[in-house]
């Protein structure tokens, strides 16, 4: 009997612990409903009552470095005096992406958080709709970024992807900037012959292929170069081939596995990581690193002098008779989540980001350029330098891919980082993997249902 | 049943009450929750997920890259397994009358203390291609020749990572080791000594059978640790070049965060423990076999002979 006692006891005790567990987090429906007035009406108000610890997790070394040494808490607690706020930093982007996936299931999400363009459909029902906020009011392609009817994150930034060079190792070796694909492989074959002579650790291209991940100038970004269509990973989502030969992806793979096959990227690129690659063009034992703007604080902090870099576009295109096109996308797109304990104020915040009172110093602060309508900013003389070299550059869109292609992504684990890594890899088999690609593709369209 | 018995019992039983619920909150429950999870399809973010079946099961199956990672982890199993032997007799040596055998001690420990991840990186520059440490050592012995890869080369990688884990995993292992032996009774020593027992008899019909359940407990060690090597491969080489040096539980991960399908990953984790007990069973039965009909009680058996020779020799 009292064996029965006591297992009721402690049954009750169980079930309770878990219903209060389970009672922890509001669910992400609920939280907004706590959202009475918005940020705007806030900030009119003059309402600097508002008060509460806002989480701010970010994964940018260059950022959190700004946000310190210009003040960000302070310059925000001159308007809300009651509220702090606490950054969280992660170690890159891939630590950052996980850690935000499993907090996001357990509704543990920060106040702020940034995305991608990628990432904004992932997360769309733990972020909270910003429509009527200023800052999307006054920001150039935030609309563009609507996702069924609702503006999840507003971008802080343009991003674009360069190709950096040392113009005293190109005069030496006597090549020029290339302006077609095939003339951007002689250049790098060329330095490669150049210089790897005598410098058995020279490389003529530098890339952290360890990391898999900066094989994203290439093989994220060309397929979209090829056709000019910045939905490409959408368009695929529609095809049952998408790799068969004659595609985009099929045309930019087949250049960059020729490229990453030709030795110009040193003895071992896959020996090494981002890190190291970029410490080795910053000390010119590698001729060309292709990357984005934000590469530019990384070298610099690792060049002696950078009076001799200069940077052009990638040149995709097979003859100078075709379009010059570039890529560009919304980038850091700031949101605040359903998590948030206190929302009205995560939005003002926001509304306070995008202001005058900070947006405008951060901004020429950073290499990339800028989103808002309130602000102009020049850009830095050396990333200027691709802009000079293609007036005429088309730019192209660039959208990271929806639910459809996500989906794909998971049921055929096309993973194009790792296959760029891959094609680094001597004597790689494109041709094979393509196919194998192409049948799972088929395969996964077709459980999935997607038409 | 008296007032003292009544109190113990409800001592007992208070007492058991907080680990039993930790236990089922932090254990039982995440991998009943898990177990059901390897059923659905859920990627991680959305609030609902489907009912699949054994859809994930078979999907695992005939993952071929799975199955990649599941031959590197075997090269770490082989590795460590090969070096348990050594470990043992490294044990034996520093707990005979070795001299400096507490330096070689503490030595020996010292890469265990040291934070696995650092290890990692460390070595990722010892065997980097540029300036890299061990490419100079073989240069310095006129041993260019030999020059590698090291972590891109798809033929060495694992060998180059088993070893990484070797140097770290080895001094812990002869630590343990060391322990179990120092907790022999100092008479069966004796004893054999007294019988003229030469030391590799000593070792083999003394030593050993009285630290088989160290010697156990090391094996199942080796299976649950090569089957969950994460650290190294991680930091040095990210599973890569494309699945060469990746394992299962780096792909595991991969197949969560990457590819965003939690429902696989959860298949993949019930699958680890599943492999880990029955290759544990397996192991046990050979090397039960290998020591006799009736394993532990043969082995005790011998013990109890020599106990019972000192005996009638005292």
């Amino acid at each position: 009997m009292k064996k029965k006692t006591f297992a009721k006891i402690l049954s009750t005790m169980m079930i309770a612990t878990c219903l209060t567990a389970c009672q922890g987090g509001n669910t992400p429906e609920q939280a907004p409903a706590a959202a009475s007035a918005t940020p705007t009406e806030a900030t009119q108000n003059g309402n600097a009552e508002l008060e509460g610890t806002l989480v701010f997790a970010l994964w940018d070394n260059v950022s959190i470095e700004l946000f310190e040494s210009m003040d960000l808490e302070g310059r925000f607690q001159k308007l809300y005096p009651k509220a702090n706020i606490e950054f969280e930093k992660l170690k890159d982007d891939s630590e950052y992406w996980n850690a935000m996936k499993v907090r996001a299931s357990a509704n543990q999400l920060p106040d702020i958080m940034y995305n991608k363009t990628f990432t904004l459909s992932r997360f769309q029902d733990y972020l909270l709709d910003l429509s009527t906020t200023e800052a999307v009011k006054n920001n150039n392609i935030a609309e563009g970024y609507r996702l069924n009817g609702k503006i999840l994150g507003i971008p802080e930034k343009m991003t674009c992807e360069y190709v950096y060079y040392w113009k005293d190792m190109f005069k030496e070796a006597q090549v020029e900037v290339p302006t077609t694909w095939t003339q951007f492989e002689e250049v790098a074959k060329k330095l490669q012959a150049y210089y790897g002579s005598s410098n058995p650790n020279f490389s003529a291209i530098a890339i952290g292929g360890k990391d898999e991940w900066p094989t994203y100038p290439f093989v994220e970004f060309m397929p979209a170069l090829i056709s000019g269509n910045g939905q490409n990973w959408n368009t695929m989502s529609t095809q049952d081939e998408p790799f068969a030969e004659g595609t985009d992806i099929y045309k930019a793979y087949q250049k960059i596995h020729s490229l990453f096959q030709s030795g110009a990227f040193g003895k071992d690129p896959l020996g090494i990581g981002n890190d190291q690659a970029t410490a080795l063009f910053a000390q010119q034992q590698s001729a060309i690193l292709a990357s984005g703007g934000w590469a530019l604080a990384n070298i610099k902090e690792g060049a002696n002098s950078i009076d001799n870099l200069g940077t052009f576009y990638l040149p995709v295109r097979d003859s100078e008779s075709e379009p010059f096109r570039t890529i560009t996308q919304g980038d850091s797109f700031l949101s605040v989540t359903s998590s948030s304990k206190n929302p009205e104020l995560a939005k003002a915040f926001v509304e306070f980001y995008f202001s005058d009172a900070w947006y405008p110093d951060y901004i020429n602060a950073i290499t990339d350029d800028n989103t808002m309508k309130t602000v102009t900013k020049e850009k830095d003389p050396v990333l200027a330098e691709a802009d000079t070299l293609q007036p005429n550059k088309e730019l192209v869109m660039y959208d990271g891919g929806g639910d459809n292609f996500t989906a794909l992504v998971s049921a055929t684990t096309f993973d194009y980082k790792k296959l760029g890594a891959e094609m680094l890899i001597k004597g790689y088999d494109l041709n094979s993997t393509l196919a194998e690609l192409n049948a799972k593709w088929k395969a996964a369209r077709q459980s999935l249902n997607i038409q | 049943m008296n007032s003292i018995e009544k109190m113990r019992n409800r001592f007992i039983y208070l007492s058991l009450i907080i680990p039993l619920l930790l236990l089922v909150g932090f254990v039982v429950i995440p991998a009943l929750d898990l177990f059901r999870m390897s059923f659905t399809n859920w990627d991680g973010y959305s609030q609902n997920s489907q009912f699949i079946g054994f859809d994930n099961y078979i999907s695992m199956f005939k993952n071929k890259d799975l199955w990649v990672s599941l031959k590197n982890n075997g090269i770490y199993f082989i590795a460590h397994l090969i070096f348990i032997p050594i470990e043992l007799l490294f044990a034996t040596m520093f707990t005979s009358k070795l001299r400096g055998a507490k330096f070689y001690k503490s030595t020996v420990l010292l890469p265990y203390i040291i934070n696995g991840v650092a290890i990692a990186y460390a070595f990722s520059y010892f065997f980097s291609p540029i300036n890299g440490a061990f490419d100079s050592l073989l240069g310095l012995f006129n041993l260019e020749a030999l020059c590698r890869n090291w972590l891109s080369d798809e033929k060495v990688v694992n060998y180059v990572l088993s070893f990484v884990s070797l140097w770290r995993f080895s001094g812990y292992h002869v630590i343990l080791f060391m322990a179990a032996l120092q907790s022999i009774p100092k008479d069966y020593m004796e004893a054999a000594e007294v019988d003229g027992a030469s030391s590799f008899q000593t070792f083999r019909y003394i030593q050993v059978p009285s630290i088989i359940l160290v010697i156990d407990y090391m094996l199942f060690e080796n299976i649950r640790g090569a089957l969950q090597v994460f650290d190294i491969p991680f930091v040095m080489t990210a599973g890569g070049p494309g699945y060469a040096s990746s394992t299962f539980t780096l792909y595991t991960i991969k197949t969560a965060f990457t590819f965003g399908n939690f429902g696989l990953a959860s298949t993949m984790a019930v699958a680890i423990m599943g492999m880990i007990v029955v290759i544990y069973i397996i192991q046990n039965k050979i090397l039960h076999y290998s020591n006799g009909p009736s394993g532990k009680k043969f082995l005790s058996q011998k013990i109890g002979k020599k106990g019972s020779k000192k005996e009638v020799q005292g």
